[in-house]
């Protein structure tokens, strides 16, 4: 067993809510984790803590052994992020976007390798040059992709990556994240998409006021049953 | 290291694409090169005025020498004739100016009474010299500030606003380290920007290359740091953009005029000067009272300054020079006390503000730059200072004259003094000036330091 | 619908704790502008009047004298403060406060306050004036930043506009809700500096401060105005709040830091001024080739002379029934006042072209337009000052005409032994001065005035249109 990524009674407590009340989770390489709930359910708090961009109240997360809060930047190398929505540079182009981060995180692309990851994430590759203050939502979600492979990190942490997305790239990215898992890499992936967590997923979480409430393997259950889990979950 | 070079590069990249900072990068570099221009432009019309006083003094003498073809009276000549004293330029004044437009940078001196000649004034223009010099260093005290509060008030800021901070912390960088690359780039920038200009305004204005180099680039330096230092504080806070700007708009304006503002109307309360007005009324009682005086009172008691004119002619008949310019000269001894402590008052001011001047960064950065050209108040009084002494110097020539009563010859012309005087530079006040902006700079790192350690950076 | 909007804005703003602290700020600021502004102007009216009665009593009281050494005596002119400059100083830091007025010279007025100050005075003054100017402006970017780029942000534009009110109606409202506040901000200040104004004065309504006080809060009701409709005109031309606020105080430093230093700076490099030591030279050149009052062995001595042997039919200067020094002197006066008349002239005007470039740039800068308003209305500005030069070597003139005339008629020619009793000095008149009345500042202020309404026609039509044409989607 190669566990990367971990939470041991991981508790956030914000001034007046208790975001995550105590969280056990371990996921290992080649996983797919596809994290369902509602808006609030505290899905993104799970992932913020991962990042440690927030300190968790009590408990601990792990990337790769690490502890994150006390390993902040450390284990930054370890993982690749791709928010809801993906902000970029306005003023500089997708290539600088993508060249700026992937230096950032050690790597030293030639022009082409990145233009091949840029093409391989679905974007034109005329549109590569021009700046990313012209793109649409989609395009820039494409560009966070690209910067997310790019990273080659042993975990990636998705909050709704597919959101503005059409249906088309959906589902390449889909196919994508499957390459990916196959290459070792562990997938922790918040998502409202119910269809497919079930397509992609190794294993599929409902989360619920904080609470993993249910983890079900995704192999072996059929879409409608994991809806109508969910919704039991979500009527209680 | 590396992963600093690389931000930086890529600030280097999303400035360079920014339209709205290059504008601003370029007008404060417009202005900087604008200021130069106004600055040596200016004292380069000052020395040329100057210059053109010899010939003033040279068609006087030419004047005097058709007024009188042969031998002449010495005292017609010092109540007809008159010379200059004149404060030239340092070569450093056209960086910053001062207070060289609004004092006179010359006087027109006669052998009469000192102190009503001493106060005299140029032709300005009150309302430019309200409106203040346009020169190098209005630049870095007033416009380079603002040009580093326009580039660095959305420092961090702007990254959560644009979104882009998430996925930048989700690289192996901390926002230390995001924060320092931008500071670095900018302050790169603004310094090479202060330090070209100095550079630029030094050889275009042909400073003498002394020690004041160094010491202008350090001034310089610590100016520029300081406010980022202040933009740094204000980017711990971790507020938005928008506040930021205000905040940081606020401090430029509270420091740059609001408390400078307030600091003068303290000094003039706190030391007034009022034996101005006085001085010029009771110097012309006396001397006038001197015509209704019996002549030998008034001899007397100007022997008792000159007792070596003591044995010269007694003085007969109604009117005699050397009688007329001893009580001239009475009139100043008798104002001497007044005209003494409105000096002291004017020093005492200097000192009031250099110990106040903590109190705002540009004030005393302000300080500095015009002790170092030698164009501030104290500078002005040794003006005054040097331009007595002249005045006496050219008593000292015509008295043999007048009470020996020998004839004053074409070839004496020559003989009789000229003036010249330079300003200074005032060391003693540029290092406290240069001290107390080190620690201005330190304390505002500080603070900044601790404010970002304790507040921990939030996503958004 | 109009009026509830602008409710909204108004309602809103004071329940904006951060404005309302700034407010707070900027009123504390004008209280301490108006007392320090009271307080100096008391120190120096009273410093002034001061010497003024000295310098009289000494003059009526001067001893027994030659009518000539008395016109060397002189007298001196002390600058009284305008009755409402403790609102704003102006000019009058920098300008001269006494002029020594005596036989055959023009004096420069000498002793301002700024030649008395160290460089902290170049940083500007705290004056009723410059709250105003300044401060208050910066009050109303931060009240309107938002007016629009807010609305845009939170999506509440479509709403607005879909309630059925046009883009025009609502950015009158928020005009309206907007001006509201800042009247509420202004008005108790300018209220209180009226009633100090005639407080001080035991309330004798004098009708000519009270149309200055008018024009000077008029002025800047007016600009304050401007200035909020130009700030909702760019925050609606901006899509973000940060931006907006960006644009408008880079608008703010062009406007009231370096466009007023950099056209007063144009000025006086376009236009030369001569200096005094020229000038003199100048002066004393052509009096020299017209008349001289010292010389009087010289044609033109010869030449009046003669014409008043030829007047009063004598031969000898002895016989004439008139003293001739007298006579020649009050001519050499004469000539030599013109002269100098005509260079003053002539460097007033290169001032007032210097200045020009200033007030015209009002026209593009309603800051500039204000600020001579305000100065002008206060009586410390240029033209006041001149006029006080002038009003004193008028006084000058004829002082020293009158003891000419005194000369050429009470004594005998040659005499310079007699003296006058004391009682001839008292006979003559003490200087003073009448500032001018408010319609001669208007006069003086036509460009900044139309300045002020060119631009509050074009903020509220071209401004309004502008605001009509934006990209609501």
């Amino acid at each position: 067993m190669n566990i990367v990524l971990e939470a041991r009674e991981l508790r956030k407590q914000y001034q007046d809510k208790l975001a995550l009340k105590g969280l056990n989770l371990q996921i290992q390489a080649g996983e797919i984790f596809c994290l369902l709930g509602q808006n609030g359910a505290g899905k993104s708090t799970t992932i913020n803590l991962f990042l440690g961009f927030i300190t968790p109240t009590s408990g601990a997360a792990y990337i790769n052994g690490l502890e994150v809060a006390s390993n902040v930047t450390r284990v930054k190398e370890y993982l690749a992020y791709i928010p809801e929505n993906v902000m970029l540079y306005p003023n500089l182009t997708g290539l600088e976007n993508l060249s700026l981060f992937s230096s950032l995180a050690g790597f030293k692309y030639a022009e082409e390798e990145l233009m091949h990851y840029l093409v391989q994430a679905g974007l034109p590759a005329e549109a590569a040059g021009r700046r990313v203050g012209g793109y649409s939502k989609g395009m820039r979600q494409k560009v966070g992709i690209a910067i997310a492979v790019a990273k080659h990190a042993k975990v990636l942490l998705l909050d709704e990556p597919t959101s503005g997305l059409d249906p088309k790239a959906s589902n390449e990215f889909s196919e994508l994240l499957l390459k990916l898992s196959d290459a070792g890499t562990a997938i922790f992936m918040a998502t409202h998409d119910i269809f497919r967590s079930k397509a992609v997923g190794t294993r599929v979480g409902i989360m619920r006021e904080g609470e993993l409430v249910d983890v079900l393997p995704a192999a072996g259950l059929e879409a409608s049953e994991l809806e109508k889990l969910y919704l039991n979950h979500m009527h209680v | 290291m590396n992963k600093l070079r690389i931000l930086i590069k890529f600030e280097w990249l999303n400035f360079r694409a920014d339209k709205g900072l290059l504008i601003l990068t370029a007008l404060a570099l417009l202005a900087g090169l604008y200021g130069i221009y106004y600055g040596t432009t200016e004292i380069e019309r000052q020395r040329e005025n100057i210059a053109a006083l010899e010939v003033l003094t040279e068609q006087n003498v030419e004047e005097m020498k058709m007024k009188y073809p042969g031998d002449a009276d010495a005292g017609d000549l010092g109540y007809y004739h008159s010379t200059f004293a004149v404060n030239h330029p340092d070569s450093w004044a056209g960086l910053s100016m001062g207070q060289r437009d609004l004092n006179p940078y010359y006087l027109k001196l006669r052998l009469l009474n000192l102190q009503s000649q001493l106060y005299d004034t140029e032709n300005i223009n009150p309302l430019k010299v309200l409106s203040g010099n346009f020169d190098l260093a209005f630049v870095l005290v007033y416009l380079f500030p603002l040009l580093i509060i326009g580039l660095c008030f959305n420092i961090l800021s702007v990254e959560k606003e644009q979104g882009t901070l998430p996925l930048l912390l989700s690289q192996p960088i901390g926002p230390a380290l995001i924060v320092g690359a931008k500071l670095v780039f900018r302050i790169i920038l603004v310094l090479g920007m202060a330090l070209f200009l100095s550079v630029l305004a030094m050889w275009w204005g042909r400073v003498v290359p002394d020690v004041r180099v160094v010491l202008w680039f350090g001034v310089v330096v610590l100016n520029c740091l300081f406010w980022f230092g202040v933009a740094f504080l204000v980017a711990a806070l971790q507020k938005n953009s928008a506040f930021n700007a205000v905040t940081l708009l606020g401090v430029w304006l509270l420091l740059t005029i609001v408390i400078p503002a307030l600091l003068n109307v303290y000094v003039s309360v706190k030391q007034p000067v009022p034996q101005a007005l006085a001085l010029t009324i009771q110097q012309r009682e006396v001397v006038h009272g001197g015509w209704d005086k019996p002549k030998g009172e008034t001899m007397e008691k100007f022997f008792a300054l000159y007792p070596q004119w003591r044995d010269t002619a007694e003085i007969e008949g109604g009117f005699a020079w050397r009688w007329y310019y001893a009580f001239q000269h009475l009139g100043d001894v008798a104002v001497a006390d007044l005209a003494k402590s409105y000096e002291e008052g004017l020093y005492a001011r200097q000192q009031l503000v250099n110990s106040l001047n903590v109190l705002s960064v540009p004030v005393n950065v302000q300080g500095v730059l015009n002790a170092m050209a030698g164009s501030d108040l104290p500078a002005h009084l040794d003006f005054l200072k040097s331009a007595s002494r002249y005045h006496d110097s050219l008593r000292e020539f015509y008295y043999p004259f007048l009470y020996r009563q020998v004839p004053f010859t074409h070839a004496d012309y020559a003989g009789e003094p000229r003036h010249s005087f330079t300003g200074s530079p005032d060391f003693t006040t540029i290092y406290s000036g240069l001290a107390k902006l080190l620690v201005s700079v330190l304390l505002v790192f500080t603070a900044a330091l601790l404010l970002f350690k304790i507040r921990t950076v939030t996503v958004k | 619908m109009v009026r509830s909007i602008a409710k909204k804005e108004f309602i809103s703003t004071l329940r904006d704790s951060r404005f309302m602290a700034l407010s707070i700020l900027v009123l504390l600021l004008l209280l301490a502008a108006t007392i320090v502004g009271l307080q100096s102007y008391k120190n120096l009216q009273e410093e002034r009047m001061v010497a003024q009665q000295t310098v009289n009593e000494q003059f009526a009281n001067a001893a027994d004298r030659h009518p000539h050494r008395m016109a060397h005596y002189g007298s001196y002119a002390f600058r009284p403060k305008s009755g409402i400059s403790f609102l704003d100083f102006g000019l009058d830091s920098y300008t001269g406060s006494s002029v020594y007025m005596e036989a055959h010279r023009q004096n420069s007025a000498n002793f301002s306050q700024a030649q008395q100050s160290t460089s902290l005075i170049r940083f500007g003054e705290m004056t009723v004036a410059f709250v105003l100017q300044m401060l208050i402006p910066l009050l109303i970017i931060f009240l309107c930043f938002g007016a629009f780029t807010q609305e845009k942000e939170t999506g509440t534009l479509k709403i607005l506009l879909s309630q059925g009110i046009s883009v025009r109606e609502l950015a009158w409202a928020k005009i309206a809700g907007y001006s509201k506040v800042v009247a509420l901000v202004v008005a108790p200040a300018l209220l209180l500096v009226s009633i100090l104004q005639f407080g001080r004065g035991g309330f004798e309504a004098d009708g000519d401060v009270f149309i200055r006080l008018l024009l000077f809060i008029l002025s800047y009701l007016l600009y304050f105005f401007i200035f909020i409709v130009l700030s909702v005109v760019v925050s609606a031309l901006h899509q973000r709040s940060a931006t907006a606020l960006v644009s408008l105080l880079g608008i703010w430093i062009l406007a009231c830091v370096i466009i007023p230093k950099a056209t007063a700076n144009l000025g006086a490099g376009l236009y030369t001024t001569p200096t005094r030591a020229w000038m003199d030279a100048e002066v004393h050149e052509e009096v020299k080739k017209r008349i001289d009052g010292h010389n009087s062995n010289d044609e033109r001595a010869e030449a009046l002379k003669q014409e008043l042997f030829k007047k009063y039919g004598v031969n000898s200067l002895e016989e004439l029934p008139v003293n001739f020094d007298g006579i020649w002197m009050a001519a050499g006066e004469e000539q030599s006042s013109r002269v100098y008349g005509e260079h003053f002239d002539e460097l007033t005007a290169i001032f007032e072209k210097q200045n020009n470039i200033s007030e015209y740039a009002g026209l593009f800068n309603p800051y500039l337009a204000v600020r001579h308003l305000s100065m002008g209305a206060a009586g410390s500005d240029f033209s006041h000052y001149v006029h006080f030069l002038k009003e004193a070597e008028e006084y000058r003139y004829n002082q020293t005409q009158k003891l000419n005339q005194i000369q050429a008629t009470q004594l005998k020619y040659g005499d310079k032994e007699t003296r006058l009793s004391t009682d001839t000095w008292k006979a003559f008149e003490p200087f003073t001065y009448e500032t001018p009345d408010a319609g001669w500042v208007l006069k003086n202020h036509v460009v900044s005035v139309a300045a002020l309404l060119l631009w509050l026609v074009l903020v509220s039509t071209a401004g309004i249109k502008l605001i009509e044409k934006i990209k609501v989607a």
